[in-house]
């Protein structure tokens, strides 16, 4: 299948190659059944716990992220996460639907940087109340009819 | 030298605990005066020196004004809610014998300062000092002093709260020490070393060099934790300044030269631990008493007060108490969460907000400016890693 601007759709293998090839996120997983799977840690400073991230992809959906540990719900405490989905619960690393991600983006380049980047704005969070990391809520553009293919896509994840 | 006894850090403990100096550092640097506040104070200084040297007046024929106090050891503390720094000054005028009755002095320079147009109009009688309100930056306040005959030191005398009595003291000699003092550099277990070296990098938000020194560090971030401790306390039984400095300079020099360290924090702690062993307890007048001795001259006691307010010396040990438990946390801490916590605890909301907020400003402008990157063992960076992967511009979303 082609990806956008040309480029090709990556294979599950080939997310596999590049995720394992990666010298810097660590981490170890398979392909299973038309399904990705690969586990890392990931402490986004020294500053920062290191929390065990679990990737799933299959193809077609976009790449699932959950935290297995520490209990993000628990360290929150009562409050409502920001930039998750829920049930389950799993990390909204993009905006579906965009350029952000796609089929033709390599995992280990975007998705596992971009969970760096939800922890650390999660710890700040923790400590502040006040997420500094941006982003967007559905709720933001609920009056705009240009964004069904967004829905859309959420309702795949 | 000894190593203390304890469990050994992981490499990965030592990062942290490194990075937490770091942001420690980052706060003393934002409690203490600006260059520009710090100049602007020095030329005010030189001025007040320079008209009162220019005095007729007898009493002030060899007078010299110099910094004492934290401004000048290099450990001033912003105070809470207020924008004004302390700004402490001797007068000395070491022309005059020692006969002369501490008020007259102490008026003479008064006077000469309402000879001013502008130190007239900013001029503020305190008990013991003059005070110049420049208002929105700091005040000077200005002591008189004459010389003491009887150090051999070179030392001085102040006059006594009620401006009956002289005092000894000897602020430039205690400068001298204490910058001896800080200039002492702690020793490192060999791990340390070769993680500094092999990580150059290893500090993640490029910020400058360390120049004040540990101690000058420890003795700011203790003031102000002491602030914050005795914030809504109206008894005014704080430990003062001097108190905390004197400790914990004799504790820094003890430790440095007795102990290998693991790294910054463990210098801090540990100098933090030792401070009450260097309170002497003397016996005054049949009873125990207390004794902090200014080590620069004869008979001067910074803790004359705790023998003469029984409520003194347990306020020292119930803060430092809890000082060292809360420096304790702070080494600990693991999330930056949980560090913040510890931080505004110690030294207030305020300070821990715009320290903790330029870090992770420093984090999102690095993302906006396509900088920010991965890379392994420090996670995120915004230095030129040898290895490491760049952060692709995103937006997160999500359901809530």
């Amino acid at each position: 299948m082609k990806g956008r601007g040309g480029r090709q759709d990556l294979t599950l293998s080939q997310q596999l190659f590049f995720l394992r090839a990666n010298p810097i996120i660590g981490g170890a997983g398979t392909v299973r059944a038309n399904r990705l799977t690969w586990q890392i840690s990931v402490q986004p400073t020294p500053l920062a716990r290191s929390y065990q991230a679990d990737i799933a992809y299959s193809p077609g959906k976009m790449p699932t992220v959950r935290i297995n540990e520490p209990d993000l719900e628990y360290l929150a405490q009562g409050r409502p996460l920001p930039h998750v989905y829920t049930n389950p619960l799993r990390l909204c690393l993009h905006l579906p639907g965009t350029e952000d991600w796609d089929s033709t983006k390599r995992i280990d380049q975007t998705i596992i940087p971009w969970i760096y980047l939800w922890i650390y704005y999660f710890e700040d969070w923790l400590g502040t109340d006040d997420w500094k990391g941006e982003g967007k809520h559905p709720e933001d553009e609920r009056e705009d009819p240009g964004n069904r293919s967004l829905r859309r896509a959420i309702a795949q994840s | 030298m000894n190593q203390i006894l304890r469990n050994t850090l992981t490499d990965s403990d030592i990062r942290r605990r490194t990075q937490i100096f770091s942001i420690l550092d980052e706060i003393g640097e934002d409690l203490d005066l600006t260059e520009t506040q710090f100049e602007r104070a020095r030329q005010s200084y030189g001025a007040v020196g320079d008209w009162l040297s220019e005095s007729t007046d007898s009493l002030l024929v060899s007078v010299s004004v110099y910094l004492q106090g934290s401004s000048a050891l290099g450990t001033a503390v912003k105070p809470i809610g207020r924008r004004e720094f302390d700004v402490d000054l001797i007068c000395l005028c070491a022309g005059v014998a020692s006969g002369i009755a501490p008020a007259v002095l102490k008026e003479a320079v008064g006077n000469r300062l309402k000879e001013h147009v502008t130190y007239a109009r900013l001029l503020e009688e305190k008990k013991r000092c003059w005070r110049l309100n420049y208002a929105g930056d700091f005040h000077l306040d200005l002591s008189p002093t004459i010389a003491n005959p009887f150090c051999v030191n070179r030392g001085e005398l102040v006059p006594d709260r009620t401006l009956q009595e002289w005092h000894p003291t000897n602020p430039r000699a205690y400068k001298t020490l204490f910058d001896e003092r800080a200039a002492l550099q702690p020793t490192f277990i060999g791990k340390h070393i070769a993680m500094q070296r092999d990580e150059g990098t290893v500090e993640p938000f490029p910020v400058r060099e360390t120049m004040k020194g540990i101690l000058r560090r420890i003795v700011q971030l203790l003031k102000r934790h002491r602030d914050i401790f005795y914030e809504n306390n109206t008894e005014d039984v704080a430990p003062i300044s001097v108190i905390i400095t004197t400790l914990a300079m004799q504790a820094y020099a003890y430790c440095v030269r007795q102990h290998v360290f693991e790294d910054e924090m463990d210098v801090l702690v540990e100098t933090i631990r030792m401070m009450p062993h260097f309170i002497d307890h003397p016996i005054l007048d049949g009873r125990r008493g207390y004794a902090i001795l200014n080590e620069t001259t004869h008979g001067e006691n910074f803790a004359d007060n705790w023998n003469k307010d029984e409520r003194r010396a347990p306020a020292f040990y119930t803060w430092h108490a809890q000082a060292l438990s809360d420096f304790e946390a702070l080494r600990d801490a693991v999330g930056q969460d949980r560090l913040s916590l510890n931080m505004e605890r110690s030294f207030g909301s305020v300070v821990t907000d715009r320290v903790l907020g330029n870090r992770v400003g420093a984090v999102s402008d690095g993302r906006k400016s396509g900088l920010l990157s991965v890379a392994p063992l420090i996670g995120l960076t915004t230095s030129k890693a040898a290895a490491s992967i760049s952060v692709p511009a995103n937006t997160f979303f999500g359901d809530q």
